[in-house]
């Protein structure tokens, strides 16, 4: 990968020497948020903050830069992140600090309907809100938490794009990125996808094969109907690597499974745009790989005696089906905009609610703020760690 | 009386004659075919078009800061790329068709929008992007009327389909000039929501001729005391790459 860059490198810069009308800019913004989240201190999965050592209080200052150099052949891209945090629990204080590329891109138009681009690239898409079940990658999709950055996947892609409704690629994901866990699960992993957008209907096919698992088949689609109402959805049929198996017999110890049997998760949503502009989503999410209501009750039953194994190996959702709704302002407002989520797990009956708010204070300067509030009780997954959480912060836009 | 049938015979072909003139004269100009005609000064029936738009809002006493947008627009579909203000910076619109999309740097993936919201603003999508209007409405030749001092065609616009931004349109294009000078907006209730004046001092090169294009759109709300002015600068005749248009190539 590294001589491929060096190759893109030089013929960037070969490129530069020879054709004009390179055009560059850059632009920034600059973090400082404060967050502090009561523990719950009868957590099962967390007792007395031991396991998780979550930060009570946080302070957090980060960077977040986009560069860009482009001409009508190539296009070089970048977002580096700069941040310094520092934390306070029970324990005591800590302060670290990260620097590094979330994405970053060379792409090269290598022919009339042919692109070719390496990179750190956010393989993410459909429509879903809450989770994305066609996304091999980024099953939590970040789009619950406005302030998440996510981060991109080291691969080379070939797009083809042959006119503006249709288009094809073919991934070689080389590994995931920074921060990769190890075991990384999508080294040298393959990703194909199929776009298609016609009049009031896009859809998009996904394949993506992992090194000793079996095949992902992915799909989204989203219908308009009408100026207000959109209907859209997403399915995904996948292996999952390292799952923790919770047998409804609480006799039955906690099992590890280097790959899931395959389970299929699909998500069907609707959305309705009122003449305010304001929007009302409503989501229906099964995940075959979570728990039914009988696991989860005794994988908590486990957790008390294997809190660490539970919460080190818990599944990416521990029930089964979930209602999510969203309420939020109109996106194009240009004044802040507004969030408000209502999350029910269907299986345990333990719900969250969520806001989001940002409101501009001048053209560069915009103040945020975020809570959530878990409704339940210590064996109800969104209720295990925390009683609530708020942020509040505000950002500067540079230059 | 040979000379009476003839002077009668010459009479009655010279009344045909003036009508058959007359009705030459007053034929009907091809209302589809102004409107087709005025798009390309707007956008229309270009391969392709690159162009900037400054945008300045007032809403009462209030005006908005400027607004600074990059456009690249073929046939229906268009990417708008927001250069000014600075916080907004890289967040793109895409329209292929009646899907629509919003990014920003930093946003997890892009946003599905729906055609109610495109329309939030004063100066909607379908303002921002290239004009169809000869693909998007029905036009019906309403007669002549002076605009300014300059006699133009008033045509009647009807939505042809759900894609169209506004249900109706009253048009106003220059006999002379072939340009729309001027718009009106309405409800499919037949309530007016906007009106707007153009102005067309730019020029771009197509086909190896220089025509005139539009240089600036002044849109006033007609139910609130609210005014936007959007600039044209820049403009360029261009093939824009498919690959502009794709979701998963908008980093």
């Amino acid at each position: 990968m590294k001589l491929t860059v060096l190759f893109l490198c030089l013929l960037v810069g070969t490129a530069s020497a020879q054709e004009s009308g390179w055009r560059a800019s850059w632009d920034a913004t600059l973090y400082g948020y404060a967050s502090h989240t009561d523990l719950r201190h009868d957590s099962v999965l967390n007792p007395d903050n031991r396991i998780a050592r979550m930060a009570e209080s946080s302070a957090v200052g980060e960077l977040r830069m986009n560069l860009k150099a482009e001409n009508d052949v190539f296009r070089l891209t970048a977002r580096p992140i700069v941040l310094t945090r520092e934390t306070h629990n029970g324990f005591g204080s800590e302060r670290n600090g990260d620097a590094y590329l979330s994405q970053w891109q060379l792409r090269v138009r290598a022919a009339e309907a042919w692109n070719v681009a390496i990179g750190r690239d956010v393989l993410n898409w459909g429509p879903a809100q809450f989770r994305s079940p066609s996304s091999p990658f980024y099953f939590d999709n970040g789009r619950r938490d406005p302030m998440r950055e996510l981060v991109g996947m080291d691969s080379l892609k070939l797009s083809w794009t042959p006119d503006m409704k249709t288009s094809a690629s073919l991934v070689r994901v080389f590994r995931s990125g920074h921060d990769a866990s190890d075991p990384d699960v999508w080294r040298d992993s393959w990703l194909m996808k199929f776009d298609q957008r016609g009049n009031e209907v896009a859809y998009g096919l996904v394949l993506a094969k992992a090194p000793d698992r079996g095949m992902f088949y992915g799909a989204h689609a989203q219908a308009t109907l009408g100026d207000a109402l959109m209907f859209y959805g997403e399915v995904g049929s996948s292996v999952l690597a390292n799952t923790l198996s919770s047998p409804s017999d609480v006799a039955q110890p906690f099992t590890v499974q280097t790959t899931s049997p395959r389970r299929t998760t699909a998500l069907v949503g609707t959305s309705y745009t009122f003449e305010n502009g304001q929007s009302l989503a409503a989501e229906y999410l099964h995940d075959g790989h979570g728990y039914s209501r009988a696991q989860e009750d005794a994988y908590f039953q486990r957790a008390q005696v294997m809190p660490g194994m539970a919460l080190g190996l818990a599944p990416r959702l521990l029930g089964r089906d979930y209602l999510h709704l969203v309420w939020q302002s109109n996106l194009m407002d240009e004044a802040g905009h507004f969030r408000l989520m209502y999350t029910r797990n269907l299986s345990d009956g333990g719900s969250e609610l969520a806001a989001y708010g940002e409101r501009v204070l001048s053209n560069r300067f915009t103040a945020f703020a975020m809570a959530a509030v878990p409704l339940g009780n210590a064996r109800q997954e969104f209720s295990t760690l925390f009683e609530n959480s708020v942020t509040l912060g505000l950002k500067i836009a540079l230059p | 009386m040979f000379r009476g049938n003839a002077v009668n015979r010459i009479s009655r072909l010279l009344t045909l004659l003036a009508l058959a003139l007359s009705g030459l004269a007053w034929a009907a100009p091809d209302a589809q075919e102004i409107l087709k005609n005025s798009d390309q000064a707007r956008g229309g029936g270009l391969p392709g078009i690159v162009w900037e738009i400054r945008l300045v809002s007032r809403d009462g006493e209030r005006t908005d800061e400027p607004q600074r947008l990059l456009v690249k627009a073929v046939g229906e579909s268009s990417v708008a790329e927001t250069l000014e203000p600075a916080r907004s910076k890289g967040g793109k619109l895409l329209q292929v068709e009646r899907n629509m999309w919003l990014t920003r740097s930093g946003l997890s993936k892009p946003i599905p929008i729906s055609p109610r919201q495109r329309m939030s603003g004063q100066a909607s999508n379908g303002d921002i992007a290239a004009t169809n209007y000869a693909g998007d409405y029905q036009a019906q030749l309403g007669g002549n009327e002076a605009i300014d001092g300059e006699d133009c065609y008033q045509l009647d616009l009807t939505a042809k389909h759900k894609r169209a931004t506004y249900d109706r349109v009253r048009y106003w294009v220059s006999v002379k000039r072939g340009v729309a000078v001027k718009a009106e907006f309405y409800s499919l209730s037949g309530k007016l929501l906007k009106s707007a004046r153009f102005e067309y001092n730019n020029l771009i090169e197509y086909e190896g001729k220089r025509v005139p294009f539009v240089s600036k759109m002044s849109i006033r709300d007609a139910l609130i005391d609210a005014e936007t002015t959007m600039t044209y600068d820049t403009a360029k005749v261009t093939k824009v790459a498919a690959s502009e248009f794709d979701l998963g190539q908008m980093q």
